[in-house]
């Protein structure tokens, strides 16, 4: 499905990409759906306001969902401790999560032809939310052990196909805006070296 | 009991001690692509591309690798912001391994 070359370095610390219409339909979708899925978690009314406030939640205990599951991981193999920390990071991470998958959407609904130009911060929210993505997908997909052979023997009619070969773009396109940061940071890291 | 009180204060003492050092562990995941968990490495702990390409190596062969030491409010940081990013991560403590 790809008519985007993908991102490419543009100048000082600039990534751009342009995307036909299709594929600009089908990131801004896909950015929505983990936003609303990451809302599904939110806490509810009935939790103390100025522990909400300070990011304290009610969730002290991992999602049931797979995907929320892979999206917020237990931070300690300890459940003691796993619940300690959730119930007062989860909120915030959620909200980071969701900021990038905003930020995407926004650069997106802004550029009527297509063309994305990203600066480095951005570039990190892109990279956060591509991320997201594909990890939600790579769970539905049974995407384990690095073996894709069941995945590559899907009939047609099979809709997991289709998500499949957005799993792989996404990768793609994910591995071209790297290259292009990768390469900006080993110039930074050599001229660094230079000046010492 | 007086010994039992000992040890409780000796494990608290430990708990709280600056002395004990904390790890952050990344474990393998066959989502993330490894340029990107180099670049996370790059972008996070300042590390070369080449110290994070090493690490990223021994998440990919061993199934996990330490990549931070310190104390557990730092690990807790570190977790959470690869957390933020993706990857699969734990705070441990470093004499528990």
């Amino acid at each position: 499905m790809s008519s985007t070359e993908g991102f490419r370095r543009h100048g000082d610390h600039s990534y751009v990409a342009q995307f036909a219409d299709s594929e600009k339909e089908v990131l801004l979708n896909l950015c929505q759906q983990i936003i609303e899925l990451l809302a599904e978690r939110t806490d509810h009314g009935n939790d103390d306001p100025l522990a909400a406030m300070v990011g304290i939640t009610s969730h002290d205990s991992p999602p049931e969902d797979d995907v929320l599951h892979r999206l917020l991981p237990n931070a300690y193999a300890d459940s003691v401790d796993a619940s300690e920390f959730r119930r007062y990071t989860e909120s915030t991470l959620r909200s980071k999560k969701q900021a990038h998958a905003i930020a995407m959407r926004i650069h997106l609904k802004a550029s009527t032809d297509g063309t994305v130009d990203l600066d480095h911060d951005n570039a990190n929210a892109w990279l956060g939310a591509i991320n997201d993505i594909r990890l939600a997908l790579g769970v539905r997909l049974k995407v384990e052990n690095n073996s894709h052979e069941h995945l590559e023997i899907l009939s047609p009619d099979d809709p997991l196909r289709g998500v499949y070969a957005v799993y792989t773009w996404l990768g793609w396109l994910q591995e071209t805006l790297l290259s292009a940061l990768i390469d900006d940071a080993d110039e930074d890291e050599e001229s660094q070296l230079g000046n010492s | 009991m007086v010994k039992t009180a000992d040890k409780i204060e000796e494990e608290i003492r430990a708990i709280f001690s600056s002395d004990t050092p904390w790890v952050t562990i990344v474990w393998d995941d066959p989502v993330n692509l490894q340029t990107y968990v180099v670049y996370v490495f790059m972008e996070l702990f300042g590390y070369s591309k080449a110290r994070a390409t090493e690490l990223m190596m021994q998440v990919h062969n061993e199934g996990k690798a330490i990549v931070s030491t310190g104390s557990r409010e730092e690990m807790e940081h570190d977790v959470a912001r690869l957390h933020e990013y993706g990857l699969w991560a734990t705070v441990q403590r470093g004499d528990q391994l």
